[in-house]
């Protein structure tokens, strides 16, 4: 084989033919950046030699329902009561058990890119992941339509029961990668100060909305190493990955440790783009009877306050002196 | 009483006096009173005054001197693992650093806390290095946390440079609940005991030494919601270029070690949890002592008055606001979340002001963000507006107090809604505290203490206007006090939002915003200039109305 990008979190649901149309297809998405944004490298282009890997880390729940609300209840439901509103380049769906208490929470950031590759490549592998992850009963004729891939399927867009991948319009491979080739232009305010700060980075460049947790922190970094002159890339796997969950503030019923419920259903510990947190039948209780800060797990963005994304860039010391330019009008 | 004035109970094993008081040393001498009763005293001490290698005890307003005390009382008296692991093993760590190899040494037989986690906070935190703002002093300091379990970290301690003594450490004492609260002086491997978390809620220590600025025992994360203006975090990270090139800090490992979410997993997984481990150890001590509070005003005074704060400001960047369409605001400026949170209300609609209106009164009130001395920055700090809201160690001891029974939901909405409009600093709230009953007694998780309370202010409600006339009106509204309530807060919330559409009505709640931060101002957590921007506002205490107005005086 030759030297080519790894699928997300290196999953093996291709074939050598699937994974060379991967790699074509990252590189389609980046190419279109090269030329305006000398900053912004191939990943597996030899000057990224030996960059250093900067992660870039953001939690799961929509910063943006942060604002104009007093009680966490209020964001929460929101936040579960639509994957439009999970816009932080992480998705959650939950499921309940009669009694409506919650019994799994399953977390994904695999961006549709990869999966609408998969049903191009092969549809029968694409139900068969269906099927595993999401719903035994998965047809294919609810996961297309006119013979295409539909992602925001039947059974793929509902905050209720497990997702297969992200369907938000922005939580794509695209956005993340437009976001920070586009981060590696330096901006200035109209008297010359440069720009630094997250808000008006985002505002200025147009680089996404500038009260989520992920776009202006990612721009931020991206941009702070580029006014070092540096060169910047994705680290391969090229993906969104999450980083971890924070069960602090957790109690379990029994006593037991609540980190022990969280289980990385693909990729592995250091590269997740699917995790789901359920109690194993022998303990006799629920997710919904463990309670954080003292109150019941009622809502998966409960957890989602907990979850962290990560995106890894790579950067290398490199000798630009890069121009500011004005604000994007 | 409260729980921790009988110092007879088992809650305070550790408090019985000893006569065998082998080694005293005295403070320094050239102090003033006022030094001497507050924080200040540590920083007062002098390090050749201390023993190397010992543990002192300084409890300030119950000891009189520094002394050092011996093992066996150090043992009796403390069961943090700081204590257990380290100190009483003979190990005398003098710097941030040397504490954190010393917890590395340990093996993992001794079942050592884990982590660590480091955090970075700074004033100005968000002003980069230029040759103008070189010399502004940032406070950049550290905080490490370890042992981060389910119930938040046991081991706490900050520092402004790892390689330098001055160690403040709070570590969670296993045997009798509370931080324990330490200290070190200058370059000394002496350490001081200052107290544990129950010392802050009795005499003759409450309110002094540490717990001048921890009044109820709790660690202090100022900026406790996001988003978290000084504290290193997702929305406000504190970027290589906020220290200067020479600062041996730029590279330091515990700044590339830095908790990558910094604040969020802070206040998520340090603050919140922290200060409800010590809120529920405080309200189990009342329950284990029969259920019997000989003090109960400690823990109504947390509930009318604002004996702690936390901060809290917009989500825009301040200097976006000209461009914004809008500048949110944060509800809690306008109304205690404690009345949606706890009591049930209906939440309050967003608040926001034109961002045109919320910039001319930048310019309208001189606002600048200064240090006093020689960096002057026009306009508001990082975030937008920034403003003092109720802490959320006192509405974790109102949820704690209803939870045991002591305070019904209903009683704590009557209280709440006096004077509702002033969320804080309310001297009409401070008012009913002088009806409260001088004890109550839980059993099975209920009492008389609510109706009692209430039965007070009710026949103290003689006068039309005072404070319990507006309770006792409430009261009696019984099982329809929700709607009632819903109704009053909804057409305060309308006239509130009108005037954030004009230039008059913004001016006001600038001018009332202001008045609360003088207020904070005057309170020990006030260290830098840089918490808040200075204005032209003439320092008047001001109060908010039901109609949405502001008065002045």
């Amino acid at each position: 084989m030759p030297n080519l990008l790894h699928t997300p979190a290196s999953l093996r649901d291709l074939d050598d033919t699937g994974h060379q149309a991967w790699n074509d297809r990252v590189v389609a998405i980046c190419e279109p950046y090269f030329t305006d944004h000398p900053q912004f490298l191939d990943p597996l282009a030899e000057q990224m030699t030996g960059a250093t890997a900067a992660p870039v880390t953001w939690l799961a729940f929509p910063a943006r329902l942060l604002l104009g609300v007093t009680t966490d209840e209020q964001r929460w439901r929101r936040a579960d009561s639509n994957r439009s509103e999970q816009d932080e380049y992480c998705e959650w769906a939950v499921q309940r058990d009669p009694d409506g208490l919650i019994t799994q929470i399953t977390f994904t950031t695999e961006v549709p890119e990869y999966w609408k590759l998969i049903a191009q490549h092969d549809p029968g592998k694409l139900l068969e992941l269906y099927r595993d992850l999401v719903d035994p009963v998965c047809t294919e004729p609810e996961l297309f339509r006119d013979g295409v891939y539909v992602p925001g399927n039947v059974r793929n867009r509902s905050t209720e029961g497990r997702p297969a991948h992200m369907i938000q319009t922005t939580n794509t491979l695209g956005a993340a990668v437009d976001l920070v080739a586009r981060a590696t232009v330096l901006r200035e305010r109209a008297d010359g100060r440069p720009i630094v700060d997250q808000q008006s980075l985002v505002t200025c460049s147009k680089l996404g909305n500038r009260f989520r947790h992920s776009d202006p922190q990612i721009a931020a970094a991206i941009n702070n190493q580029a006014a070092t002159g540096a060169q910047v890339s994705f680290q391969d796997p090229v993906g969104l990955y999450i980083d971890r969950i924070i069960t602090t503030g957790m109690a379990c019923p029994d006593g037991a440790d609540p980190a022990e419920f969280w289980k990385v259903e693909r990729g592995d510990a250091e590269r997740a783009v699917r995790a789901s947190y359920s109690v194993p039948a022998d303990r006799g209780y629920r997710v919904g009877d463990i309670t954080l800060a003292g109150r019941p797990i009622m809502f998966g963005a409960q957890l989602a306050d907990r979850v962290h994304v990560r995106v890894t860039a790579l950067t290398k010391p490199a000798g630009f002196t890069p121009q500011r330019f004005p604000c994007i009008a | 009483m409260d729980l921790n004035a009988d110092r007879s109970g088992a809650y305070d094993v550790g408090f019985r006096e000893n006569e065998e008081r082998t080694a005293m040393a005295t403070a320094a001498s050239n102090t003033t009173q006022q030094d001497q009763t507050s924080c200040k005293v540590f920083r007062r001490l002098d390090p050749a005054a201390l023993t190397p290698d010992s543990i002192h005890r300084l409890v300030v307003g119950e000891d009189t001197s520094l002394r050092v005390l011996t093992q066996t009382e150090a043992t009796v008296e403390l069961g943090d693992p700081f204590a257990t692991m380290l100190l009483l093993r003979g190990t005398f760590p003098r710097t941030a650093g040397e504490v954190l190899a010393a917890f590395e040494q340990l093996t993992g037989t001794d079942d050592p806390p884990k982590g660590p986690m480091f955090f970075l906070v700074g004033d100005g935190s968000q002003i980069p290095v230029t040759p103008e703002t070189v010399d502004l002093a940032r406070n950049m300091r550290f905080l490490v946390t370890l042992g981060n379990g389910p119930e938040g970290a046991d081991v706490l301690f900050s520092s402004f440079q790892p390689e330098e003594g001055n160690v403040e450490l709070m570590a969670w004492d296993r045997a009798t609940g509370g931080f324990n609260y330490y200290q070190t002086v200058g370059e000394s491997s002496a350490w001081v005991f200052a107290g544990n978390s129950r010392h802050a809620l009795v005499e003759p220590s409450e309110g002094e030494g540490p717990f001048e600025s921890h009044p109820s025992g709790n660690f202090i994360m100022k900026e406790l919601r996001s988003p978290w203006i000084n504290w290193h975090s997702p929305a406000a990270p504190i970027m290589p270029s906020a220290f200067s090139d020479d600062d041996p800090l730029r590279n330091h490992p515990w700044v590339a070690g830095k908790e990558p979410s910094g604040a969020i997993t802070l206040e998520t997984s340090v603050a919140r949890p922290g200060i409800e481990r010590w809120t529920r150890a405080r309200f189990a001590a009342i329950v284990a002592n029969g259920g019997q509070i000989n003090r109960p005003e400690r823990i109504i005074r947390q509930i009318l008055t604002s004996p702690a704060i936390n901060l809290i400001s917009s989500h825009n960047v301040s200097a976006n606001a000209a461009s914004s369409d809008t500048v949110e605001l944060p509800q809690t400026f306008f109304v205690d979340s404690s009345l949606t949170d706890i009591a049930g209300l209906a939440p309050p609609p967003p608040f926001a002001v034109p961002g045109e209106i919320y910039t001319q009164s930048l310019q309208t009130f001189d606002v600048k963000l200064t240090d006093g001395a020689k960096f002057v920055q026009p306009g508001d700090t990082h975030f937008a507006f920034v403003v003092p809201e109720r802490a959320f160690e006192d509405q974790a001891v109102l949820a704690e107090a209803a939870r045991v029974g002591l305070v019904t939901l209903r009683l704590a909405a009557c209280l709440l809604m006096v004077d509702f409009p002033n969320p804080i600093f309310s001297t009409r709230r401070r008012g009913l505290l002088a009806h409260v009953p001088s004890s109550a007694t839980l059993a099975d998780g209920a009492g008389a203490f609510s109706d009692a309370f209430a039965d007070a202010i009710v026949a103290a409600a003689t006068e039309p206007g005072t404070p319990e006339r507006d309770f006792a009106d409430r009261w009696t509204l019984k099982d329809g006090w929700k709607e009632s309530f819903d109704a009053e807060l909804a057409a305060y919330f309308t006239a509130v939002t009108d005037r954030l559409t004009t230039q008059a009505g913004f001016d006001d709640y600038f001018r009332l915003a202001e008045s609360r931060r003088d207020r904070v101002r005057t309170m020990p957590i006030a260290e830098s200039p840089l918490l808040f921007a200075s204005t032209n506002i003439p320092p008047t205490p001001r109060t908010m109305t039901a109609n949405g107005t502001v008065q002045e005086g």
